[in-house]
């Protein structure tokens, strides 16, 4: 099976390489960042709504995890952008072929985000007018949830798909993509590495002084919140541990070097530190006093950097033989068309110095399309326009500066009234004599 | 040629991107550039005259922008990327790598832009606390609107350039296309246009919200309304420069401008409803500004849409002028750039498609080939059977008698003669052939015609595999068969 070598766009690109690559390490995990904190938002104010129905004081914590929502959905897309830019700059011939793809489901994002917002802001802004249709209420944020968890899917099946070129021949859309070998370790991956750093963020947020104002529980203690939070973050660093390793087993070989599995050992590394103080902030309440939620945060998003690297590591060389079997293939491409252009240039000189023939490359120019010499095409044929008009050059003219419509099944001609009365009796001369 | 052909046969690629493309300027020019000042001049005159009834006015018209621009708006602006990237990839590929920082400048204001409004929104009411505290949000909101504005400005830089044709060949900068001609007229024709549109889109919420409280309706209205009519003056003015800078550019470069009877007649409309338009609008002001509550609530809406209609339009026709390229001089709408005609026209453009799976044109695959050449040289444009479809054009053209493929032969190889925004043909003789062939068979039967993101990609063969006729690297060796 041999793989499909498109040619690159022939243009250079707008910065070094190597700046750009960092450009998109570095906006991609502040686009994920939000992305995380936006799905992870969603879904834990649907589980707190759900616990709001028995314990009411759930219920007000899940309407102040959705105002956090709104405002990490926007920056979420706007900060998609930079590596949505960067890179369609870098990996054009790869990232364009496998969006269309799986084009209609990549065309769909747009809308589906689109009504994953509204759903979250009349999931939020009528709070209060669904107090007695709970059901309705959460129905929304289900909804709101399940799209919010799809669309990643869509993404890393694309992300994923443009990686590995071999397999493009196979792929017949979405689902196909899908269902490579890969894409769902990665999705699942992804989703525990969502309620990872969402629940930390909430951990973080239950722990600020005004968060008792702010949400005003009856009966329900900020420290149990925090713990509820704690056991989301610690269980899924084990599901993420758990996921990484299925998806490093099942990673195609075509990527893999000491480099990149050094750099997911030491990420893997960093965590451990952080699941010993969260283990022991959910086994020793008292430790939640002073429970190191900015030393736990920062091994995470330093393991979240690496890992990042990693990323880029890997697809780098997944894609290097590809990426210069491109190169050379658009070099040569480039090559036969200078050819090709050089080649024409001087059969249209050697051809302009034998047209003597006055009116014939404005005939071909203008007329041509539609006036076959034998053949009714889109307007009569020549034939028959020398019959209606034998010796009457004038004639041709005056028509074809002010066109009508004599024939009923045939389009309108069209005025010229770009040609001179020159060019048009030089015209009118060429058809009548040939 | 370089990228697997998406395609959409029902509403059409052209219309996918235009409908997103509308909609993302309609919402951009009306909710966030036009509005957004309204909105910050009645915080201002809630403030001033102490009467809290502008500010809840004011909070009420914000949270509605808030939600369609954080939403519709945003979302569309992404979509013209992902739209344009699936359409026509060699066009927008070409202008990011030229554009990039252009883009990513305006991608910072945009940031900017998104994080002020959600601060001016989100922080309303704890800024009512203090008067020192209300005075430090209306800055917020003056910054938003400056930045809505901003974002604005550099779009149209980018895309003032774009419609520069010759320039594309020389200069490859930003900058040029700050100084083309056309930029000044054209920013100020959408800072007017959107200035009008969105007091107009104000007055009519405001006209829907202050049902119950009539005195204080004709107070808002006839305060938006002045505003709106110093606006509109400018609009005429400025819709007066831009007419006299377009049409001797455009003129001068592309002949399609008084060569089609499509572009004449879409002038002339256009033209008509500029002109209807903008006096409705002035009219409706003026009764506006001197009797605000006897106006009624129709003719503010119907101004509004009459003002959505001329923005729809403008755009089209902007579009339109500038086929049959879509980067002047250098890419045709085909996606094809001019220096490779030679090349294909000579070889034939299936022997350089990397997607393309039929090579060498026989007398039995003649149909097929065809399919492939219109796949790769007519689908950015046309469909099979949706809008701007190719059998309602033979249709057109041959009505019932048969189609010959020998005169949609003679047709298609010199169209771009009588029809100047439509590109050369892009293949040799014996792909013309196979091309009429297959548009001649379409009068009887038109199979549904589905793009790479159903039928997938052929498998690879010599020249899509290769790196140069004759060689053929096996990527597959080097990693092991995966298959």
């Amino acid at each position: 099976m041999t793989t499909p070598i498109p040619r690159d766009i022939p243009l250079p690109l707008p910065a070094p390489e190597g700046f750009l690559e960092i450009l998109l390490i570095v906006s991609f995990l502040i686009h994920i960042l939000f992305v995380h904190l936006m799905v992870g938002g969603s879904l834990f104010s649907l589980v707190c709504q759900i616990r709001g129905l028995k314990s009411p004081d759930y219920e007000k914590l899940a309407y102040r995890i959705m105002q956090t929502v709104t405002v990490n959905k926007s920056l979420a897309v706007v900060m998609g952008v930079a590596p949505l830019l960067v890179i369609n700059t870098l990996y054009a011939p790869q990232f364009y072929a496998s969006s269309a793809l799986i084009g209609d489901m990549w065309m769909a994002v747009i809308p589906l985000v689109t009504v994953a917002f509204l759903l979250a802001y009349a999931h939020k802004f009528w709070w209060n007018h669904f107090i007695n249709i709970p059901e309705l209420h959460i129905g929304i944020a289900a909804l709101e949830t399940g799209l919010f968890l799809f669309i990643p899917l869509i993404f890393m099946t694309n992300v994923n798909l443009m990686l590995f070129p071999e397999y493009w021949p196979q792929v017949k859309g979405f689902f196909s993509a899908m269902l490579l070998p890969n894409v769902l370790q990665r999705y699942l991956h992804f989703i525990s590495a969502t309620i990872l750093f969402s629940s930390l963020f909430f951990v973080w947020w239950s722990g600020r002084k005004s968060f008792q104002d702010e949400v005003g529980f009856s009966r329900l203690r900020v420290i149990s919140v925090r713990r509820f939070f704690y056991a989301f973050a610690f269980g899924a660093t084990v599901f993420q541990i758990l996921t990484g390793l299925v998806v490093f087993a099942s990673l195609p070989p075509q990527g893999m070097s000491w480099g990149f599995t050094l750099l997911l050992m030491l990420g893997g590394l960093l965590v451990l530190p952080a699941m010993w103080w969260m283990w022991q902030n959910l086994t020793y309440p008292s430790h939640l006093l002073d429970d190191r939620v900015k030393e736990i945060t920062t091994c995470f998003v330093c393991a979240a950097i690496i890992m990042g690297i990693a990323r880029h590591d890997y697809r780098e060389n997944a894609l290097a033989d590809h990426k210069s079997a491109i190169a050379e293939k658009t070099a040569n491409y480039q090559a036969a068309v200078k050819d090709a252009g050089e080649q024409a240039q001087l059969t249209a000189i050697t051809q302009e110095s034998q047209t003597l023939v006055p009116g014939e490359s404005a005939f071909n120019l203008n007329c041509a399309a539609c006036h076959h010499p034998t053949l009714t095409t889109v307007g009569p044929a020549l034939q028959e326009i020398k019959e209606i008009y034998a010796n009457n050059p004038a004639g041709i003219a005056a028509w074809t500066k002010a066109p009508g419509k004599k024939r009923p099944d045939t389009m309108k001609m069209p005025g010229f009234s770009q040609l001179s009365d020159d060019e048009l009796t030089a015209i009118s001369q060429y058809l009548l004599s040939h | 040629m370089d990228f697997p052909i998406f395609h959409i046969d029902f509403i059409g690629n052209r219309m996918l991107i235009a409908v997103d493309a509308i909609l993302h300027v309609i919402i951009n020019h009306a909710l966030a550039v036009g509005a957004l000042p309204i909105i910050v001049l009645l915080e201002l005159i809630g403030i001033r005259s102490k009467d809290l009834r502008w500010d809840n006015l004011a909070y009420r018209l914000l949270k509605i922008i808030f939600i369609i621009t954080t939403t519709v708006g945003a979302l569309t602006g992404v979509g013209i990327w992902f739209s344009a990237s699936l359409i026509n990839p060699a066009a927008i590929g070409s202008l990011i790598r030229v554009f990039f920082w252009g883009w990513f400048t305006e991608w910072v204001v945009f940031v900017t832009e998104v994080s002020l409004i959600m601060a001016y929104f989100l922080r309303w009411h704890s800024a009512s606390k203090s008067p020192e505290a209300k005075l430090k949000h209306l800055r917020l909101g003056i910054f938003l609107a400056a930045f809505s504005w901003i974002t604005m400005a550099i779009i149209v830089a980018i895309l003032g350039f774009m419609m520069d044709p010759g320039n594309w060949m020389t200069k490859r900068t930003l900058l040029s296309g700050l100084f083309n001609p056309m930029y000044f007229p054209q920013l100020g024709l959408r800072t007017t246009l959107a200035m009008v549109m969105g007091s107009m889109t104000m007055i009519c919420l405001t006209y829907l919200f202050t049902r119950h409280d009539l005195a204080f309706r004709a107070m808002v209205l006839r305060t938006i309304s002045t505003w709106s009519s110093a606006w509109l003056a400018g609009l005429i003015i400025a819709s007066i420069w831009y007419y006299q800078v377009i049409p001797q550019h455009m003129l001068a470069n592309i002949p399609v401008a008084f060569a089609t009877q499509e572009y004449a007649s879409w002038n002339g409309r256009l033209k008509l409803i500029l002109i209807v338009g903008l006096l409705y609008v002035s009219r409706v002001l003026w009764l506006s500004v001197k009797n605000p509550g006897k106006v009624h609530g129709a003719k503010y809406l119907v101004s509004v849409l009459l003002l959505f209609a001329m923005l729809g339009q403008f755009e089209r026709v902007r579009e339109f002028i500038r086929k049959p390229f879509i980067i002047g001089q250098y890419m045709y709408a085909n996606g094809i750039r001019v220096e490779d005609y030679p090349l294909l026209q000579r070889d034939g453009i299936l022997q350089h498609a990397t997607y393309a799976s039929i090579r060498e044109i026989t007398a039995d695959n003649q149909v097929s080939a065809g399919r492939e050449v219109f796949e790769q040289a007519c689908t950015r444009c046309h469909t099979v059977n949706g809008v701007n479809s190719i059998r309602g054009q033979l249709k057109n053209m041959y009505g019932e008698k048969p189609w010959q493929s020998e005169a949609i032969a003679a047709y298609v190889e010199n169209m771009h003669g009588a029809r100047y925004f439509m590109p050369p043909f892009p293949g040799n003789k014996a792909e013309l052939d196979a091309l009429s062939v297959y548009l001649s068979s379409l009068q009887k039967r038109a199979a549904a015609f589905n793009g790479a993101q159903t039928n997938g990609i052929p498998k690879p063969d010599k020249i899509s595999a290769s790196t140069f006729y004759g060689t053929l690297p096996n990527l597959a060796n080097t990693h092991g068969d995966l298959q």
